[in-house]
């Protein structure tokens, strides 16, 4: 699985992977994607990489603590599930407001976009951090 | 601030404070103690905001949407009771965390300990002014998991664990019986919201002529029984003892166990009143009165003595609460409801000084201690003003209430009449003569007499000014209440009462009002209590005697022998159902989803294979299904591991092109990233596996699997093909409520993912929750593997 080729196609995929998946991630809403897809896929280029370039390799330069990633975005959903409270809605009440900025022209914002931002984390986060502890494992 | 926001801050700011204590432990090291004891002076100031209100007799009221279907709101009641167990858990809190400031190492586990400690002062104010009998069981059931991990702090300890699972198993238990019981009011009433019960003298009448009056009163004391460690479920607080001694200052006498009081004086206007309410609770409170001051004698260990001694304390308070007759439902209830104050202010301060004399002599025996008077003053004294209280001396405050408790058994010994006129007084003088002797011999058995020739370290001396302090605050407040009985029967006791008794009570508590019969009941106390303090060690003596020639004549016993079974029940269960083959799972798990789809299908529906079918099918599709069953056969077929798999894998890329075909490219994406990610975890597993199967696999095994694989094939293909059938009839497709409202009311286009972060946010919430959940147990599994061995 080490050979030449595996690893120059993985050093090309891996950029346009990460960026197409933060794309699913926001285009979610109205385009077919997500939180869930987009997690999913960044997860799927990283545990290529570990595979492809072994991953005692890779963690000695990039070696992120993936259990931080899965509670941060269990805290961004749960916080987005709460924002609602203080503003008299009910729990998981969420909001909807188009702003217009320079450049983007109209842009939505959704608060449940927050939420999905928060399942691609915890997607990424403990699919990762299985990943690399089942690897890890002598 | 408005009262309403001013409780819902006291109870949630110690949890969001508690919770980033492990970041102000960065800054404060090891003097987060300090800022433990302020998080509670804040709740402390917050529920005293409430205090004028409510002194004014009027109650305080707000809710917050939370499950609007079920009549579940989040909703907060403040009225006098409530308020004086808020104070009384915030100022103990405020004294439990300064004094562990002294009390706890440094090396312990400092952050550990204070955010358990808060997380239980925040649960305990939300139990109390909670107005919705089922947040009122969440926030109990929380006070019960606080106090097993408190109990269980020092984890390696055989003792404390055994204390804490006794513990949680009998008052977690307890309150199940609660949750029942609540359930049983809301059949009969229609309504978990208690003030809309209490202020409706049409519904409480209803109530009391309801044929499931009884199961409902049962149930719910049940569970405030267990909390408050009264009638046969005292067993677990003499064993929570293993508990740091300010937790059990904290929780095991001052403010959990009094949960279960505070539950019977929240449903006393509803039961009161009637014969059942009186033999139940006033006869367990009896009963559990004088056994458990009785069995006080044995102890030799001094928390041992304190755990009895509370058990009996609270077994007062439950029999105030208990009297009653038809026409005066409340006798007792301002005696205790002041007795309930004054035992936490000197209950507190006893386990604070059993703490200091642990703390400088490291031991808690009784027996090997004596004669330290000269060597601890301080200490002597304010353990003396504390006992005394406990005895009723008087001008202490425990004399008062200890008075009021005579008067109003008296009272009630007279309204029954007949044998009980003297009956009811006597058993409450009994219960008090106990008290009287087990109070002294704690000053005798610790300060008085001589020091023992061994046993004890050879230089003591009173503890810094972090564990006097505290301490002698609590002593300030029992000579305080006793000279000054107004302050606190007027602004504590006092709007309690109103809000028990639900009409204006007119409080007057004096040191001297004449030769009453209470007078003549307390001089007896005492002089019946120094006759059988001079028989003090033969009584323990006797009871040795008896418990070891009966030893299974206990609640221990019976205790021990259930749990013991039940571990012996569920572990040759569990060694049964997980025989450890992971074929064999499967295979059961595999026939029982055949038998749970084939036999509705086969039963209800007409006919299995629907007469509609189409069977015209495209050519790209024959294709494409052409291709899946080549891969499938591989998959199965092929005699190596990473062909197998890449097979596998091709049959799954198939399924994703059929979605596309069939315009769902969110499921054509899903599968294909599902898939390529199981391949890479596939093929990083087998690199660590033989290349080869070689397991040898008998005719007959093979042909085992090959019928259960073709029933699951059969089962699959039958289900399709009559999901694809449509809705049947008595149900209605949900489809067309999403496509209509995806855009106007989530703003999105795009169902599907509108359907997961907010039509159904919550499922997501919970989803994302069990995902992180997985990770932490393929982290256990993983690293707990070699620790068998």
């Amino acid at each position: 699985m080490t050979t030449t080729i595996t690893k120059t196609v993985t050093k090309i995929c891996l950029p346009l992977v990460i960026l197409f998946s933060i794309s699913l991630l926001l285009a979610g809403h109205n385009n077919p994607g997500g939180g869930f897809i987009g997690g999913v896929m960044f997860a799927s280029v990283i545990a290529l990489t570990y595979v492809v370039f072994g991953l005692d390799y890779i963690k000695s330069f990039f070696d992120p603590d993936w259990g931080k990633w899965f509670a941060f975005g269990l805290i961004l959903a749960s916080l987005t599930a709460f924002a609602a409270i203080p503003f008299g809605h009910n729990f998981f009440r969420s909001a909807v407001e188009f702003v217009h900025l320079p450049f983007f022209g109209e842009v939505e914002l959704v608060s449940a976009g927050l939420f999905d931002i928060g399942v691609y984390f915890v997607v990424i986060g403990s699919l990762l951090f299985i990943f690399k502890n089942v690897g890890d494992d002598e | 601030m408005d009262s309403f926001t001013a409780i819902t801050l006291a109870v949630f700011l110690p949890f969001i404070l508690a919770g980033i204590l492990p970041v102000v432990e960065k800054l404060l090291k090891n003097r987060i103690g300090w800022y433990a004891a302020a998080v509670a002076f804040l709740s402390l100031v917050l529920v005293a905001q409430v205090a004028p209100t409510v002194i004014h007799g009027e109650s305080i009221q707000g809710s917050i949407t939370w499950i609007p279907s079920l009549g579940i709101d989040l909703s907060f009641y403040g009225d006098g009771l409530s308020v004086m167990f808020g104070i009384i858990v915030s100022t103990i809190g405020i004294i439990i965390m300064s004094y562990s400031n002294g009390y706890m190492s440094k090396r312990e586990d400092l952050p550990r300990y204070y955010q358990q400690l808060l997380f239980f002062m925040g649960s305990m104010l939300g139990m109390v002014f909670s107005a919705n009998l089922i947040q009122l069981f969440i926030f109990w059931e929380l006070t019960s998991i606080t106090s097993f991990m408190l109990i269980g702090y020092w984890r390696n300890r055989p003792m404390s664990v055994y204390g804490a699972t006794k513990s949680l198993l009998i008052t977690a238990t307890g309150g199940l019986f609660m949750l029942a019981g609540f359930l049983v009011l809301h059949a009969i009433t229609g309504t978990f919201d208690i003030p809309t019960i209490l202020h409706s003298e049409s519904m409480i009448e209803f109530i009391k002529g309801h044929e499931l009056f009884l199961l409902a009163l049962i149930l719910i004391f049940i569970g405030a029984a267990s909390k408050s460690a009264q009638g046969p479920f005292y067993v677990w607080l003499p064993n929570a003892m293993e508990a740091p001694t300010p937790v059990s200052a904290f929780l095991h006498s001052a403010t959990m166990v009094k949960a279960g009081i505070y539950l019977v004086a929240r449903i006393h206007p509803i039961f009161s009143g009637t014969d059942a309410w009186f033999i139940l609770v006033s006869g367990v409170g009896i009963i559990t009165m004088i056994m458990a001051g009785f069995l006080a004698f044995r102890q030799t260990d001094i928390k041992g003595i304190l755990a009895y001694s509370t058990i009996s304390q609270l077994a007062y308070l439950m029999t105030m609460y208990g009297y009653t007759t038809l026409h005066h439902p409340g006798i007792g209830v301002a005696a205790a409801t002041f007795h309930l104050l004054n035992h936490a202010t000197f209950k507190a301060s006893l386990f604070l000084v059993a703490g200091i004399v642990a703390h400088e002599t490291a031991t808690r025996d009784i027996t090997k201690m004596g004669g330290l008077r000269k060597e601890m003053p301080i200490t002597f004294i304010l353990a003396t003003i504390g006992a005394l209280a406990m005895a009723g001396i008087p001008p202490l405050n425990g004399f008062l209430s200890k008075e009021m408790f005579y008067e109003a058994s008296y009272e009630m010994g007279h309204l029954l009449g007949g044998p009980f006129t003297y009956l009811i007084p006597a058993l409450a003088v009994l219960g008090g003569v106990l008290t009287f002797a087990y109070s002294i011999k704690l000053i005798d058995g610790i300060f008085l007499g001589k020091r023992p020739s061994h046993g004890l370290p050879e230089h003591i001396h009173d503890p810094g000014w972090t564990m006097i302090i505290p301490t002698a605050f609590l002593a300030v407040l029992i000579i305080l209440f006793g000279f000054v009985p107004s302050i606190p029967s007027h602004y504590i006791v006092q709007p309690a009462t109103e809000s028990i008794l639900l009409e204006p009570v007119d409080l007057h508590v004096q040191l001297w009002h004449g030769f009453t019969p209470a007078l003549m009941m307390t001089i007896a106390t005492f002089i019946l209590g120094i006759l059988i303090y001079t028989r003090y060690d033969s009584i323990a003596a006797w009871q040795n005697r008896f418990n070891s020639r009966h030893p299974m004549l206990s609640v221990n016993y019976l205790y021990d022998a259930t749990v013991d079974n039940a571990k012996n029940v569920t572990f040759g269960f569990s060694s049964r159902m997980q025989p450890g083959n992971i074929k064999t799972y499967v295979i059961a798990l595999l026939l029982l989803m055949i038998a749970l789809f084939m036999i509705p299908v086969v039963f209800l529906t007409a006919d299995i294979i629907p007469s509609t079918l189409n069977f015209d099918i495209p050519l790209y599709e024959g294709i494409l299904f052409l291709f899946m069953i080549i891969a499938g056969l591989g998959a199965a077929l092929l005699p190596r591991y990473v062909p197998a798999i890449i097979s596998l894998s091709g049959l799954g890329y198939l399924v994703s092109l059929l979605f596309i075909y069939l315009s769902a490219p969110d499921l054509a994406l899903t599968q294909i990233l599902v898939e390529t990610l199981s391949t890479i975890i596939f093929l990083l597993a087998i690199v660590k596996i033989p290349q080869k199967f070689r397991e040898h696999v008998t005719p007959a095994v093979l042909t085992r699997d090959l019928l259960i694989a073709s029933a699951v094939a059969l089962t699959v293909f039958v289900l399709l093909i009559n999901a694809t059938q449509g809705i049947v009839a008595p149900f209605e497709s949900l489809s067309h409520y999403f496509i209509e409202n995806s855009l106007p009311l989530a703003g999105g286009h795009n169902i599907v993912n509108v359907i997961i972060v907010d039509f159904r946010g919550y499922d997501t919430l919970g989803e994302i929750s069990v995902l992180c959940l997985a990770a932490f147990g393929v982290y256990n599994l993983i690293h707990s593997r070699g620790e068998e061995e």
